[in-house]
């Protein structure tokens, strides 16, 4: 089920795998990091147990092609570090319309990346995602931390900008990963392959936006870099952080400005959204009123879609 | 995982085609179809997929005030050379529900080629003649049936589930074609007659069925004569159509208020 282009040697390679979910910030980071290194394609994974077809090329009335989302792994050699990458366009699911991993499919999934692992002696397995919190798109994200064993937490609280769990006001170090992120955590830990999962904070109220959210994936790859000792230019990722963050700006603006919303609404968002800018831990809101919120943005970022797709 | 295929008895089949109709198509076309081959053939049931593994079983549907129970059906009559397969389209494991379909369509009935039956809603009047649109799975397959007038589509986009088992028929060497009737988008919630004619007209040429359309021809007639009357009672309704049938289009709101108005005159007409 997996195809390899390649049998390159690699001396003790670390993996990073990225998947799609909020803000897109777990591919975003992976794939960065994959163009920055001039990581070349290893293999992938067959699709046809995983996923459907996304698309069709019918020409002149002949099937010509039918596309699959692709689950590639690459590699690079690189001074002081070997790397495995395997960057996913879905995940798989037994039940359709879900956008993160369920089910039998998805355990396969992670045990096949677990495979390639074995077979080039992986170190070490690194995922990435996004942590949803209370912060605001114009603070720093900071990158939560979950290892699949206690030997790495010491390890972990030395690098900047990360958080364990067990920081997290209110959490008392319990959470729950959703999707192929954290089921690859506890599918290494069976096969004893240590594995992190860094995520990136995104603020709550983006969580429904049809927009990556670099700004976390940048906070992602400034870490992993970090840890593996490997130097990239990071700038590319930065100016493309700007540019989302002057579109949640202006989207923002509108919805405050939005007569579909009654007055009183609007003002309760904007207070909300406006106090995130001073914290950054959970607790000045609360889960009811998050909801609430989420609801009106969410109904907001629905009608814009719509708009743009009457627009074409 | 347990194997999704029972098959009750074994077919009688040789250099077969399979015909593949589904369920809940617009126009409910694949049924009809299928509904009418059947009939034809005298098909009998001889196996089936079974559908714990493909639909959410979840609870039951009712339908015309009885329970039913999706299901994934293959048939055959008198002809041995023609297999049908009616289904609900899965509503997860695609993959492993064609692949079924495909391992029983070789294994048990030596299928040679496959044709699926699906509806292209489209803006034409119920008075216009209906094209009928094909993909094939492969070139030599389009060659052989250029005499048929069938009409060649050119697209891109997300695949339907025909085009997925043609897909998977290809990788098998199995020549396949997908039939899409133009069916008229103000009968696509109720029955389209005249496309449903369409396909039939052309498995009647291609297996040489002698197939008798003289039911389908009242079918047409009646509904025709429907849609006369309700032209009659609703000038409105006569507006839109008549600007259907001198070649113009509808705005959506237009499309709409058509859509509904033949809709519901047409199942008051059915009770």
């Amino acid at each position: 089920m997996i195809k390899y282009c390649k049998e390159p040697e690699l001396e003790s390679p670390d993996l990073i795998c990225g998947w799609p979910g909020i803000g897109r910030i777990g591919t975003l980071a992976v794939d960065y990091i994959r163009r920055a290194v001039k990581a070349e394609e290893l293999g992938e994974i067959e699709p046809l147990d995983f996923f459907e077809p996304n698309k069709a090329i019918i020409l002149n009335g002949l099937l010509n092609s039918l596309e699959f989302p692709s689950s590639k792994f690459y590699y690079r050699k690189t001074d002081k570090k070997d790397l495995l990458l395997f960057i996913a366009e879905e995940q798989p699911s037994n039940e359709s319309a879900k956008i993160y991993a369920v089910g039998e499919k998805a355990y396969q999934l992670a045990n096949l990346v677990l495979d390639v692992a074995y077979k080039f002696k992986c170190r070490r397995i690194y995922t990435s995602g996004a942590a949803i919190t209370q912060t605001h798109h114009t603070l720093p994200p900071r990158v939560w931390a979950v290892p699949n064993s206690e030997e790495l937490i010491d390890e972990l609280k030395d690098y900047e900008n990360i958080v364990l769990m067990s920081d997290i006001e209110g959490r008392r170090g319990q959470g729950f990963i959703i999707g192929l992120n954290g089921l690859m955590l506890g599918a290494a830990r069976k096969r004893n392959i240590q594995s992190i999962c860094l995520m990136g904070e995104i603020p709550y109220y983006l969580q429904g936006s049809p927009w990556p959210y670099p700004k976390a994936s940048m906070a992602v790859v400034k870490v992993l870099t970090h840890i593996l000792g490997i130097d990239i230019d990071i700038r590319p990722l930065e100016n493309m952080s700007g540019k989302v963050e002057e579109t949640i700006d202006s989207f923002l603006q509108n919805l405050f400005e939005s007569e579909a919303i009654p007055q009183q609404i609007r003002d309760q968002i904007r207070d909300s959204i406006e106090k995130m800018k001073s914290i950054n831990t959970s607790g000045p809101i609360t889960k009811e009123d998050e909801r609430r919120i989420m609801g009106h943005i969410d109904e907001f970022f629905k009608k814009r879609k719509k708009g743009n797709e009457g627009a074409n | 995982m347990k194997e999704p295929i029972e098959v009750y008895r074994q077919p009688d089949l040789e250099n077969a085609s399979l015909i593949v109709g589904w369920q809940n198509s617009s126009g409910n076309l694949g049924s009809k179809v299928v509904e009418y081959l059947s009939r034809h053939l005298q098909a009998r049931t001889f196996g089936e997929i079974e559908p714990v593994q493909f639909f959410p079983l979840n609870g039951v549907e009712v339908e015309n005030n009885i329970a039913k129970m999706p299901f994934s059906r293959f048939s055959s009559g008198d002809r041995k050379d023609l297999v049908i397969f009616e289904s609900e389209p899965p509503s997860f494991d695609k993959y492993r529900f064609l692949k079924s379909v495909l391992d029983t369509g070789e294994y048990y009935c030596k299928i040679k080629d496959l044709y699926t039956i699906d509806g292209i809603v489209s803006p034409i009047s119920h008075t216009s003649p209906r094209r009928l649109w094909a993909v094939y799975s492969d070139g030599d397959f389009q060659k052989r049936l250029r005499d048929y007038e069938l009409e060649n589509i050119t697209w891109e986009g997300p695949p339907t589930l025909s085009s997925f088992l043609l897909w998977l028929a290809q990788n098998r060497g199995i020549p396949g074609l997908s039939l899409w009737p133009e069916i008229s988008f103000y009968l696509s919630a109720t029955e389209d007659p005249k496309a449903v004619k369409s396909v039939l007209s052309f498995f009647n040429r291609r297996f040489d069925l002698g197939l008798d359309f003289g039911d389908l021809d009242s079918q047409i007639k009646t509904q025709n004569g429907n849609l006369a009357l309700l032209r009659k009672e609703n000038p409105e309704i006569d507006d839109y159509i008549s600007t259907l049938e001198v070649g113009l289009s509808l705005n959506e709101d237009d499309q709409l208020k058509l859509a509904q108005g033949v809709t519901e005159f047409l199942e008051k007409m059915l009770v």
